[in-house]
């Protein structure tokens, strides 16, 4: 009966993985990522591994968002200055 | 496989699965209120998880979620830069995640008995009812 | 190197990689039992060491050299991040405008840091007894340390996050791991050698150098992870390169 468990813990990992990949929009996927990483302790813990569970609950939950959404903002920063810049040159002309 | 597993597996398919489905799709709001449910459920998951396998040691997990959880709902809630447009549902989610907090943790409380144990499950349920009120508010934007 | 030939070494290598992890996954144990020739034998190890979880005495024990290993890939690729993300001639820094948060938020973020410190430091110390360790404690405290960040104000994370001390105390964590491994040396046995006391099986002061490399790897880990999310900061918020100043140059 054990193996309930980790069949839906793995169920609910295959199925995150999938819908992270399907979602095109990297601050959307980085929420998606964070259940993934959620789904991944699930199974880690279910498959008696509580401390790798714990390492991906530690990185997971708030570090790896705040890295990615910090990264996403940077980008779409240097984006909009990139396209002032170029309306600018295209209003001078 | 005991009540307490069987409540765990419950959670991951009632709970966790349409959390999924909530973050996968649809606006913002909606996919942020999901992230923050399921990260609280989590939390009891791990505390049914823990006393179903019989060992005390992994409530540390719920521990570490009833701070960390929060902690990453709140991240999404600082850094998303669209407008939050929370379906009004979400409204009803919070006294539900409230409830069940209340029907786990008093239930595990009951079983384990008077001690420090005990003092940690009550100490990992008030940090998520806190973290709960706090983050749910915040991502509708209040 | 014709694309012919980069297919036909690529072909070589996957072939020879098929057939060796088939090799290995022929001798592997079955799948979900509760018995396993390694796991038996290791638990035997930490028990008679005095640690009760067999986890730690595999990585900081049994294993500790792997640990220093994955230690030293966290502390390079950190000082590799600060290299990538520093602030170059062409860029200049702009003081960050405050962004409102709500004094809930606010509070609960004041309340909840001190609270996320303490069980970071719970996880670090109890890394020999239960689940967590200096890994998952360190990167527990530094999320508590951003709390400033993400609850209250960026100018209040960088009141209490003087960026000399952290790089010190990351480089000291390294420093830690590899002097502690140097005292089974001086001990007279092995490098990282579990020479101290084992102690009392089940208590805070048990598993020998376990804690102190636990300890070790928390400081590094702690500091590493802030220095690292500071360059990220930095990048996201203050650093601003000539190119992305688009109303200026207009």
């Amino acid at each position: 009966m054990d193996d309930v468990l980790g069949g839906l813990a793995l169920l609910f990992v295959a199925a995150a993985a999938t819908a992270a990949v399907l979602n095109r929009d990297p601050a959307r996927q980085a929420l998606v990522l964070s259940l993934l990483g959620l789904g991944l302790a699930v199974l880690f813990t279910v498959l008696q591994a509580p401390d790798v569970g714990l390492s991906q609950l530690a990185v997971g939950s708030a570090i790896t968002p705040l890295m990615i959404l910090l990264t996403v903002r940077k980008v779409r920063r240097i984006g909009r200055g990139r396209q002032a810049e170029d309306d600018g040159k295209g209003r001078s002309r | 496989m005991n009540w307490w597993l069987a409540g765990a597996a419950l959670l991951i398919l009632g709970g966790l699965g349409p959390c999924l489905w909530g973050a996968a799709t649809g606006g913002t709001g909606r996919r942020m209120t999901a992230q923050n449910t399921a990260t609280l459920l989590l939390c009891l998951v791990f505390l049914l998880l823990a006393q179903g396998y019989e060992r005390p040691a992994y409530t540390d997990l719920a521990l570490v979620v009833s701070v960390l959880g929060p902690a990453g709902t709140l991240v999404f809630v600082r850094l998303f830069e669209t407008p939050s447009d929370t379906p009004a549902a979400a409204r009803l989610l919070s006294p539900l995640v409230t409830a069940a907090t209340v029907a786990t943790v008093v239930p595990l409380c009951v079983a384990t008995g008077p001690g420090r144990a005990m003092a940690k499950l009550i100490v990992i349920g008030v940090l998520l009812l806190a973290g709960g009120a706090v983050t749910s508010r915040a991502v509708r934007g209040g | 190197m014709s694309r012919r030939f980069r297919l036909c070494v690529l072909a070589l290598g996957l072939l020879a990689f098929a057939a060796l992890f088939t090799a290995a996954c022929a001798e592997l144990p079955p799948f979900g039992g509760d018995r396993h020739p390694y796991g038996d034998r290791a638990v035997h190890a930490a028990l008679l060491r005095h640690t009760a979880n067999t986890v730690s005495a595999v990585n900081f024990d049994q294993r500790a050299l792997d640990t220093l290993g994955e230690e030293s890939i966290l502390f390079a690729s950190v000082l590799g991040t600060v290299v990538l993300l520093r602030q170059t001639s062409d860029e200049h820094r702009t003081v960050p405008k405050p962004s409102p948060v709500p004094d809930r938020t606010r509070r609960y973020g004041l309340l909840a840091l001190p609270v996320t410190l303490l069980i970071g430091l719970y996880v670090v110390a109890h890394g020999q007894l239960s689940p967590g360790g200096g890994f998952q404690g360190g990167v527990v405290v530094a999320t508590a340390v951003h709390l400033l960040y993400i609850a209250v104000d960026y100018r209040a994370l960088e009141r209490v996050r003087p960026l000399g001390p952290y790089e010190i105390a990351d480089a000291a964590g390294e420093a830690a791991y590899v002097l502690t491994g140097a005292g089974g040396l001086l001990a007279g046995a092995a490098y990282l050698a579990n020479v101290l006391p084992y102690g009392t099986f089940n208590t805070l002061s048990s598993g020998g150098t376990v804690p102190l490399l636990n300890a070790a790897v928390g400081v590094e880990v702690a500091a590493a992870v802030v220095v690292l999310l500071a360059r990220f900061l930095g990048q996201a918020l203050e650093i601003e390169g000539d190119e992305d100043r688009g109303e200026g140059k207009g």
